[in-house]
């Protein structure tokens, strides 16, 4: 396949994260704008930072006036549960030219992440796919930013329509199949106690961190143990 | 002119979250390191979902929050066993959503 098909491939597979992300560049624009930005620094946010959690927190931080360290900072923070997604990507794309992966890592997200992988482990690595898929979660945040700067106070909280639910909702679709394979369960439980338990005590998102490594981990050694087991029947029956 | 820095060096920092792995990993790693590798989503995908559903900010940080949420979730997972299908999953979810919050109130 052409490497535009491919991107456009990605960039189509990424439309259903759209209405999960599409509320919330609204309202960011909107508390970035009331928090006394103007409007090219609230779209400039969007198109030099793009990563929405980061970009809440640090309009809060400018509204009250935090020193610039401590938001980049905080910033740094929110983010670093990316290395461990830009970990996993790479696994599939490393074969991929330099350039290529350091332009997949400029707009990697959590909902990138989630399609391309989806992609990965049935059709093999591309990282033409992921930058389409970038791509897309990109337009769709900066159109939805550009939009929440016009309507402005129209816009209803979608927190109070219960919109935030959609994300973990579409993570919903994307994990549970998964769960078909037994190391998969047992990784997604171990996961779900040990992301609870340290968002409970660790503030940002630390717990992505923790429960994307642990829980990985112990699944790693259930597979070999699973491997070895195979290897090695003779003992069992002598 | 110091806003347009704050977001370079928010976007240097993010950036070299995204960047220092996918540069990094490019010869074959390791078994145990691609075994490690192969459970990372289905580790991540969890911590992404779970945490959203049963927490809530609080003042002092993240608190447990059982609400119409959770029964969403499970309808939500449900749907997604049988489907397959986001789009649906999504949307049952979301009605089952607001179905339990005008039932609890």
């Amino acid at each position: 396949m052409s490497r535009w098909a491919t991107i456009q491939q990605g960039f189509l597979a990424t439309l259903v994260v759209w209405p999960g992300v599409a509320p919330f560049g609204m309202v960011y624009a909107v508390s970035a704008l009331s928090a006394g930005l103007s409007f090219w620094e609230t779209l400039g946010m969007s198109l030099i930072v793009f990563a929405g959690a980061s970009q809440f927190t640090a309009v809060g931080m400018f509204g009250s006036g935090a020193h610039p360290f401590s938001i980049i900072a905080t910033t740094a923070i929110i983010n670093a549960r990316h290395l461990l997604l830009a970990a996993s990507t790479a696994s599939y794309i490393r074969k991929s030219p330099t350039w290529l992966r350091a332009l997949v890592a400029f707009q990697l997200t959590d909902e990138t992440y989630a399609v391309g992988v989806q992609r990965f482990t049935q059709h093999g690595g591309d990282a033409w796919f992921q930058l389409g898929s970038n791509l897309s979660l990109y337009f769709v945040w900066a159109t939805s930013t550009i939009i929440g700067s016009l309507l402005g106070a129209l816009i209803p909280n979608p927190a109070a329509l219960g919109l935030d639910l959609i994300f973990p909702l579409t993570f919903i679709a994307f994990t549970v199949p998964m769960l078909r394979d037994r190391v998969n369960l047992v990784v997604a439980i171990l996961a779900a106690v040990i992301s609870v338990a340290t968002a409970l005590v660790l503030p940002g998102s630390w717990y992505v961190l923790t429960a994307g490594i642990l829980a990985s981990a112990v699944g790693a050694w259930l597979a070999r143990r699973q491997q070895l087991a195979q290897m090695e029947p003779i003992n069992e029956n002598s | 002119m110091s806003i347009w820095l704050t977001y370079a060096g928010m976007a240097a920092v993010t950036y070299a979250a995204r960047a220092i792995p996918l540069l990094l990993l490019r010869n074959d790693p390791p078994a145990w390191l691609a075994l490690w590798l192969k459970y990372v989503p289905p580790a991540v995908f969890t911590a992404l979902i779970v945490p959203a559903v049963v927490t809530q900010m609080g003042d002092y940080g993240r608190v447990l929050q059982l609400g119409p949420a959770v029964g969403a979730a499970v309808v939500g997972a449900l749907v997604a066993w049988r489907t397959e299908n986001a789009i649906v999953t999504v949307g049952l979810g979301m009605v089952a959503f607001w179905l339990i919050r005008l039932v609890v109130g």
